[in-house]
Parts: structure tokens; C-alpha cells; sequence
């Protein structure tokens, strides 16, 4: 297993102009959001203290939930391409077995998407820094960093579960530009979650990345929010679900809670991958014993 | 027997890919499954190998044995250098000692290009790599489906020693596509398999015997005479020369011995391969 880990990273590094556009397209909606949109939030922010970091720090919490979407629906491909040049009849021949050949590209999936995270983590804080003097606490970056794996490792099964419908690389570059389309605004990245009517609110609460966007925005925005909503506690609360820093079921979603629900969406996401990957695996093997 | 199938099946909607194909593959044995473009060779292949399930029919293998295939395209990663390539295949493998990669490298000639990214190797050197990668686990029995198609002939040469020879040292069962004639040739088992079925089955002579006939050309002052003279028919006849058609060596030395003072020339032709083929599949294109 850990040769071809090795293997699918190699794969993916050695590419630099992948790994390039895949950087670039994970950038691409954050510079596209500062060209556009930015002054326009900021505008009816004015009268709050803090508000630029505030932004700053909502954006990158909503752009690494998109980005950990985005790059591990893009390494999973690689499961597809072997499927569709053969290379997985090869290696279905070896001793490795089907369940953990399957499990090593969902495992570099998630090294990549969390690696890209980290990146483009780099990249939004550097320019921030630059440009409005942005800092974070220790506790705020080391959240940030745990939550990294674990988005891209529920990135990874929810993905995975759609690719394994797929099996032309062809179909799933046309459903990675869908999803890539569609990620920014179903984790309430690109529009405020309160600022969408209430059918587009359920849906983007159906969406796992949702909670992982809440969960990053909590990590890094939370000491801006104690300073900018000091002693306002009730209009701190408004803010949080206006902006989707936390989510609403029947009252606001506690931290506890948020993971609570991200744990669960995992877990029952295992179990369904792992589950449909099982019983192609007996069917096969009914079929090998009866020979 | 190591290896047997059992009127082995296999259909794609209507069609009908493979039809009732009873084979066995005896140990240390070289087979090689003849055929046109289509005719069945590598989705009978695929079934033996466990790649794809049988329609109707079975294979029995007579203990757990170690499979290596060679298969048609490239199944290695262009970007990564062939020792990578390699050393990942054994990294997937239980017991392969650790020198496995090096020791086949030096066996089959790789050692000059193992840092070389796969994609850039030319043809023949990517083959020998395929070869060292269906190796990696020690094989009982090597599958190659048509491992030297669109090679140069001197590669194919090459590539077809280098098979034998495995054959030979390891008592490697080896079992082949191909759809050159001359490399069915040195085969112990030639199965000749067209539309699915098998259509002949035995070793190279003796599908030359049985199928491809003798020719025959005579060259002769009179042609008339000696046409008159010779009970069969030819199958062509010049100004001066008659080819004839014959089933033996020894119809041919009748023929000769007979008409001795006819005869101011002749050419004898042993059926070949192509002959052989040629009768067994028909001459339409597909």
C-alpha cells in the first residue's frame, strides 16, 4: 500500500503544470472575489471595527473548504485514468487486493488535498499579511493546520463516492468543472450564507464542505470577533449566521456540533464506499471460488 | 495440467467473442494463440487470466499458481523512471526479495536505462520493461498478449529470444497471442482461433501437415504432354510451367520420379505457416 502511495503522489507532483493549474484554480475564485466583490462587503461593513480582517479571514476559511473539495476531486482521477488505461487490470494482479489499492488513492487524495490546503493556506496569509497586516494566533493556526486533514479526509470519501460512478476521465473533467463551479457557492463562499434565500440556505446545509467552511472561519476569524463584538454578544450571534462562520440547524451550531456533524457525514460516507466497494470485491471472489 | 479450460464463453450483447474454447496448458509448455485482428485471442486471454468472467464455461488451474502478463498497451507510468516503475510493482507484492528489480534489470538488459522516465523509451526497450515488470513476482506461467506487435523485426526477434530463453532457464509456462505467423512457429502448441472457435490445434508441423499443402512447380519443354500425363489438376499453368497442389512430400516425389524426362525444372515449396493459416481463416479482410 505505502509503495503506491508513493506511487500516486509521485504521479501528481512530478506534473508540475498540475500541480500548477491546480494551484491556480483553487486561486482563481479568491482573486477573482478581491477584484470584484470585496469593496463592495467591505462597503456595507464600514461602520464595524476590524472589518478587513474580518474579510480577509472569512475568505480564506471559504476558500480552503472549496480548495479541499476541488484538488481531491482532481487526484481521484487518477483512479479513473487507471481504470480506463488498464493500469488498474495490472494491478488488480498483484498481492496488494482490491480494498487497499482502493484505500491508497483515497489516502494520497487526502495528503494532496491537505498539502494543497497548506499551500494556498501560505499563499492568502502572506498577501493579506502584505496588504492589511493580517495575524493570527498560534491557536488559531494550529486549529487551522488539525482542520486541514481532516476537511481533505471527508473530502476524500464524499468525493470518492461519486467518482466510483464514473468511469471516463472524460465524464469526471466535465463533472470536476461542475463541482468547481459550484463549490463557491454551495459553501456560502462567494455569496453570505444569510444573504441567499431560504431554499439555497438548506441546500448549502447539506453540503459537508459547509461545515468545513464554518469550522475554519471559527478557527481564524474568532479573535477578530471578540474584539469587533465585544459586549454585543446576541448581534455577534446574528453576524455568525448571516456570514456562516456557524451554521444553524434548530438553534446555532456549537463547535462540538459542527464536528459532531462532520464526523458523522464521514463516518456514514465510509460506510457506503467501503460498503459498494465490498461487495464488488465478493461478487468477484464468488465468482474466482466457483471456477 | 496446469491449466485447463472448460468450453470456456463469452458474449458482449449478440455478439459472440469466444465460443465454447476447451484448452490445456501442460507445465513448461510455450503456447501460442493464433489468430486475425478480432478473432477472439485476447478476450480468451483476459478469461484465463481472471480478468474478465466467463459467460459459460470454466478455468481450472490445478494449484494457486503465480501469474505474470504482459499485456497489449503499456500499463507503467510514463512520467516515472523504469526503476520507479518497477520498485512500485514490487512494493505490491508479498515476498520479492529486494534485489528482485536490480537482478531483472540485469537479466533482460535494462540496466542502461533504468533511470529513464518509461515514456521516453523507445518501443522495444519499453516491452523488455513490460517483461520485467510481469517477472517482478517470480511467475509459474507468463501471459503476453501480443507482445511484439508493432515492432521492428529486428525487436521482435529480440523480444521472441528473450521469451524463449525465460522459457527454457525458469521452465516458465508461457502462453501468447500473436497475429505473425512465423513467431507461431517455434511455439510446442499451436491454437489457431478465429470468430471465437478454435480452429485448429497442435504443434507447428503438425498444422502444417494437416492444413497447409505442398507446392509443386514444374518447368517443362512440353507443358501439354506433362499435364497429360500428371492425374491431378494443377492450380496453375503457364506457357511452361504447372504448379501443382499436393498433400505430401511423397505425391511430389511420385510426380517427379514419374515424368523425370519432362521435367527441366522444378521447385518444391513445403506448406508453411501462412498456408496453414490461410486455408484455416479464409482470405477475407476484417
Amino acid at each position: 500500500m505505502l509503495a503506491m502511495i508513493k506511487r500516486n503522489l509521485l504521479l501528481y507532483f512530478r506534473d508540475h503544470s498540475g500541480v500548477f493549474f491546480s494551484l491556480l484554480g483553487a486561486l482563481i475564485s479568491f482573486v477573482l472575489y478581491l477584484v470584484f466583490l470585496k469593496k463592495n462587503m467591505l462597503a456595507s461593513w464600514h461602520q464595524m471595527p476590524d472589518a478587513k480582517l474580518l474579510l480577509d479571514t472569512w475568505l480564506i476559511g471559504g476558500t480552503l473548504a472549496i480548495t479541499s473539495i476541488t484538488t481531491t476531486l482532481t487526484s481521484l482521477a487518477l483512479m479513473v485514468t487507471d481504470k480506463e488505461k488498464h493500469i488498474a487490470d495490472d494491478l488488480t494482479l498483484t498481492d496488494a487486493g482490491p480494498l487497499r489499492l482502493f484505500t491508497s488513492y483515497l489516502i494520497s487524495a487526502a495528503v494532496i488535498g491537505t498539502l494543497t490546503q497548506l499551500a494556498m493556506f501560505g499563499i492568502m496569509w502572506g498577501g493579506f499579511y502584505l496588504t492589511d497586516g493580517l495575524t493570527l494566533s498560534g491557536t488559531a493556526i494550529l486549529n487551522t493546520l488539525g482542520l486541514m486533514v481532516t476537511s481533505s479526509l471527508l473530502a476524500v470519501v464524499v468525493n470518492a463516492a461519486i467518482v466510483q460512478g464514473i468511469h471516463t476521465v472524460d465524464s469526471l473533467g466535465k463533472l470536476g468543472t461542475i463541482i468547481g463551479t459550484a463549490a463557491g457557492f454551495l459553501v456560502g463562499t462567494y455569496i453570505p450564507i444569510g444573504a441567499l434565500p431560504s431554499f439555497a440556505q438548506s441546500m448549502v446545509k447539506f453540503i459537508p464542505g459547509s461545515y468545513v467552511a464554518a469550522l475554519y472561519r471559527q478557527f481564524l476569524m474568532d479573535d477578530k470577533l471578540k474584539t469587533a463584538f465585544a459586549g454585543h454578544l446576541a448581534t455577534r450571534h446574528t453576524f455568525e449566521r448571516l456570514m456562516g462562520v456557524r451554521l444553524t440547524w434548530s438553534t446555532l451550531l456549537t463547535q462540538q456540533e459542527t464536528y459532531l456533524i462532520m464526523g458523522l457525514i464521514f463516518s456514514g460516507t465510509v460506510a457506503l464506499v467501503f460498503g459498494l466497494k465490498w461487495l464488488q470485491i465478493q461478487h468477484r471472489r464468488q465468482y474466482l471460488r466457483e471456477r | 495440467m496446469l491449466l485447463e479450460a472448460q468450453h470456456l464463453t463469452k458474449t458482449f450483447g449478440e455478439h459472440v467473442a469466444v465460443n465454447a474454447v476447451d484448452l490445456q496448458i501442460e507445465k513448461g509448455s510455450f503456447t501460442a494463440l493464433l489468430g486475425p485482428n478480432g478473432a477472439g485471442k485476447s478476450t480468451t486471454m483476459n478469461m484465463l487470466i481472471g480478468l474478465l468472467q466467463p459467460t459459460a464455461g470454466r478455468v481450472i488451474y490445478d494449484h494457486d499458481p503465480k501469474l505474470g502478463v504482459v499485456f497489449q498497451g503499456s500499463v507503467l507510468d510514463d512520467i516515472l523512471t523504469v526503476r520507479e516503475n518497477l520498485q512500485v510493482r514490487a512494493g505490491q507484492y508479498r515476498h520479492v526479495p529486494a534485489d528482485r528489480v536490480t537482478v531483472l534489470s540485469q537479466q533482460l538488459g535494462l540496466t542502461a536505462f533504468m533511470a529513464q522516465r518509461y515514456g521516453t523509451l523507445s518501443g522495444g526497450q519499453r516491452r523488455r520493461v513490460d517483461i520485467a515488470r510481469a517477472l517482478i513476482n517470480n511467475p509459474d506461467i507468463l501471459f503476453l498478449d501480443e507482445p511484439t506487435t508493432g515492432l521492428d523485426i529486428q525487436t521482435r526477434l529480440a523480444i521472441w529470444t528473450l521469451v524463449q530463453r525465460l522459457q527454457r532457464e525458469k521452465q516458465l509456462t508461457v502462453i501468447l497471442t500473436t497475429h505473425y505467423l512465423d513467431e507461431a512457429d517455434s511455439a510446442d502448441n499451436v491454437i489457431v482461433i478465429d470468430h471465437g472457435r478454435i480452429l485448429a490445434q497442435g504443434t507447428a508441423a503438425d498444422i502444417k501437415t494437416r492444413y497447409a499443402a505442398d507446392r509443386l512447380t514444374l518447368t517443362s519443354p512440353d507443358v501439354v504432354q506433362l499435364a497429360a500425363r500428371v492425374a491431378r489438376q494443377p492450380i496453375r499453368r503457364t506457357a511452361n510451367q504447372l504448379t501443382f497442389s499436393l498433400p505430401t512430400m511423397q505425391a511430389a516425389l511420385d510426380i517427379l520420379t514419374a515424368n523425370r524426362s519432362l521435367i527441366s525444372n522444378f521447385e518444391f515449396r513445403p506448406g508453411t505457416m501462412d498456408d496453414a493459416f490461410l486455408a484455416l481463416t479464409g482470405k477475407e479482410m476484417r
